[in-house]
């Protein structure tokens, strides 16, 4: 019998776990680096005047993306995480929405709106202006909630003290620059994304890198340039990436670790109770609102109700199929993998650090390495490398750190019950059945519906690698955006951001339900 | 001797849970107080009434003569009351060195910063942290640790200290050490204290009086000497049988 002390000490088999883990997440890149002839290979370092140029006007995109979300998304944050307001809880879960649309769907709606202003090309609302502002509708949530995240585990003896020191000015001065690492370096992530997304930038008529590497496979054949590319973007991702994921993964494990703090409440008063809600409808306006409002115009003069929903009835069943796959073998992966990082600081530093870099890699590098390996395969391979599971395969490994980190959380937390159960001889499968797997599901499912949240607004994957007649939704929306009715294209995004509402709703009201029971 | 804190009729409840209520006492200038009970009985509730993190839900709090807290409000900003605060888990900045978590402490001290950083070079040196000044906070013992958050406390010149069981952490010898060398700073900077604990004996080392909550009430308030004569309390009955 093993006994269930096996789990929490160290052993070799931890870090073969991780290597394995990450081997899998990245074997379709590294085929793709392998069976590229060496001369593709040695080619990636020479690119037409075409690709540097997309490259550069993605790398301004990329820094002035930090700029906007980290100076709108640190204060708001900071101030969701001191104060309570009215309706607090329902406009934080709905800044929640950006991050779980596809960019190109907002990138559309301000397209829309664009138009129907009749606003010129250089204006706000397209070109580079047009582009940094999509991806700011994402970079900035996402900036905003992690701050929150890092602000709350600041205890309230700590926030006490600065209170006491010299009252709330001083206190929100702390804890921007106490939390300003951890947010500053997810702007730069949230930048380092923005590379790999080819959606606004085409729509908006700043076309980046990413959109260069869509064109050489989807509209001129060239999978070798289109590899080249993409292996130099993911050069790039890496140069820029590893370093702040080297910074971030101390903090980020630190973070998931359980702590003895005593969480501040939420303060109070007549100021922030007033300023609170107009700070965050505001945002709300702007995040949301704006590309909703250039869907819903054209949709006042013709609603081609029965049109969008045959088209949404084609493609529900794929893009169901799509997300429940990757969210299983995504969920699989990311426990599996903080299971073998388990308490041991070192070790989920190292997988951090892989965690953000696979997640920051452009998801082409993984469809392409996928595509070459399913030419390279026998016939018999072909339900795994031609199919509908391998495009939620590829989506499994760009997701999985997601579950990896919740289930890293939940183990973190994990009460030293082990020990106990180690002493009265219980058994290794015996303390996981009852004790281990009913802890880390509660990790498990709410992880599993982001991913399948995130995977069903990924494009660039389902794009490269979805059989024949088996489009999802968004690509559905991607592929028709130029030739269709404009209504038609907002009766779709409508569909879209709807549905991810209706899931963010019931996600919303489950964890109400769960904190009043708890 | 004049009142420095007069706490009249206060009651705290949470959620129509009540903590406390009819809670009445004065403390004088110079004086140094122990706020003695079980755990849970309130203790560190007062403490943040008197220090504005917390507002009553009935009663008045007043300081130095200035009413500062009423029923539902908080009128005088803590930062703006003149005192100082220990926590019972330091609450230091494990990012800031030892001195910087000092000089935090000095946000509202109306100086420049080389006076500012004078005045908060002057603090560690009575507290003997002077030579850590520069190690960060979370590199140093807990005994040290102890010692900055003391040093945070006093460099802005408080008039009252609060101390929240500040030593609940600590071993025998470092307590001891550690409530001599307050005593010693209290007398000298003529600083009044109210000190929150559960221990007595940790009381009676450090505080002249004692006011024991219990049951949601102030069970006995009074010199120490009077106290043990005839103990109404379970906390000084227990204490005194030991």
């Amino acid at each position: 019998m093993i006994s269930c002390a096996a789990f929490e000490q160290p052993g070799r088999w931890r870090m073969v776990g991780i290597a394995l883990a990450f081997l899998v997440a990245l074997a379709p890149a590294l085929a793709l680096l392998t069976m590229m002839e060496a001369s593709a290979l040695a080619a990636t370092a020479t690119f037409s005047s075409a690709f540097v140029g997309s490259l550069a006007r993605s790398m301004r995109v990329a820094c002035a993306v930090v700029g906007v979300s980290v100076v709108v998304g640190l204060p708001t944050g900071v101030f969701a995480s001191v104060y309570a307001f009215p309706l607090r809880r329902l406009l934080l879960a709905l800044l929640a929405l950006p991050l779980l649309v596809p960019s190109f769907i907002s990138a559309i709606g301000l397209s829309m709106l664009r138009r129907a202003f009749d606003l010129s090309a250089d204006s706000l609302l397209s070109g580079f202006a047009g582009t940094v502002l999509t991806f700011a509708l994402f970079g900035t949530p996402l900036v905003m909630f992690i701050t929150l995240a890092s602000a709350r585990s600041i205890s309230r003896s700590q926030m006490d003290a600065a209170r006491l020191a010299g009252g709330e000015r001083h206190l929100f001065h702390r804890i921007v620059w106490e939390v300003f690492p951890a947010s500053a370096l997810t702007g730069v992530l949230a930048g380092v994304l923005t590379l790999s997304d080819p959606g606004p930038g085409q729509i908006l008529g700043y076309s980046g890198v990413a959109s260069e590497i869509l064109v050489s496979l989807a509209a001129q054949y060239d999978f070798a340039a289109a590899a080249r590319q993409c292996v130099s973007l993911a050069g790039v991702v890496l140069v820029i990436g590893l370093p702040v994921a080297l910074l971030l993964a101390p903090r980020l494990a630190s973070g998931l670790l359980a702590r003895d703090t005593t969480f501040a409440p939420l303060a109070r008063g007549r100021a922030v109770a007033g300023l609170g809600p107009v700070l965050f409808t505001a945002l709300l306006v702007l995040t949301v609102a704006l590309p909703l409002a250039g869907f819903l115009q054209p949709l006042f003069r013709s609603f081609p109700a029965d049109r969008a929903m045959r088209e949404v009835g084609r493609t529900l069943g794929n893009t169901f199929s799509y997300a429940a796959g990757a969210s299983a073998l995504a969920t699989m992966l990311g426990v599996g993998l903080a299971v073998c990082a388990g308490r041991s600081v070192r070790l989920r530093i190292i997988s951090l650090v892989g965690l953000l870099l696979v997640f920051a890699l452009p998801p082409a590098l993984g469809a392409l390495g996928l595509i070459q390996l399913a030419g390279a395969s026998s016939a018999q391979l072909d339900p795994v490398l031609r199919g509908p599971f391998t495009v939620s395969l590829a989506l499994a490994l760009r997701f999985f750190p997601v579950a990896a980190v919740f289930a890293m959380r939940r183990l973190g937390s994990t009460s030293p019950s082990w020990a106990a159960a180690a002493v009265h001889g219980v058994s290794l499968t015996a303390f996981g059945r009852k004790v281990l797997v009913p802890w880390l599901a509660s990790a498990a499912l709410p992880a599993a519906l982001l991913i399948a949240l995130l995977a069903t607004a990924d494009v660039s994957s389902v794009l490269l690698l979805h059989p024949p007649g088996k489009g999802s939704l968004p690509l559905a929306i991607f592929t028709v955006m130029a030739n269709a009715p404009e209504a038609l294209v907002g009766a779709l995004c409508l569909a879209y951001v709807g549905g991810a509402a209706l899931l963010l709703g019931l996600g919303w009201l489950a964890t109400i339900s769960f904190s009043r029971q708890s | 001797m004049t009142a420095l804190v007069q706490v009249q009729d206060l009651r705290k409840s949470y959620d129509g849970h009540l903590v406390f209520q009819s809670v009445c006492f004065e403390l004088h200038v110079g004086q140094h107080l122990a706020l003695l009970g079980p755990s849970g009985c309130g203790k560190s509730t007062l403490l943040r009434l008197v220090a504005g993190l917390d507002m009553p839900t009935e009663g008045q709090l007043w300081l130095d003569g200035r009413l500062v807290s009423e029923r539902n409000r908080v009128l005088v900003s803590p930062h703006e009351r003149k005192l100082a605060m220990v926590f019972q888990d330091l609450a230091l900045w494990p990012t800031l060195n030892a001195l910087d978590n000092v000089l935090l402490g000095m946000a509202r001290v109306p100086l420049d910063k080389c006076g500012r950083r004078a005045q908060a070079l002057e603090a560690p040196r009575i507290c003997k942290i002077d030579a850590l000044a520069r190690r960060k906070s979370a590199a140093l013992s807990l005994g040290q640790q102890q010692r900055v958050a003391l040093a945070r406390a006093l460099t802005v010149r408080p008039r009252l200290l609060l101390l929240d069981e500040p030593f609940s952490s600590l071993d025998l010898p470092l307590k001891q050490e550690l409530i001599a060398e307050l005593s010693d700073l209290a007398a000298k900077l003529s600083i009044t204290l109210l000190l929150v604990t559960h221990d007595p004996a940790e009381a009676k080392a450090l505080c002249s009086h004692a006011l024991v909550l219990e049951d949601g009430r102030i069970c006995e308030n009074g010199p120490w000497t009077e106290l043990m004569g005839s103990p109404a309390s379970k906390t000084l009955r227990a204490f005194a049988r030991t």
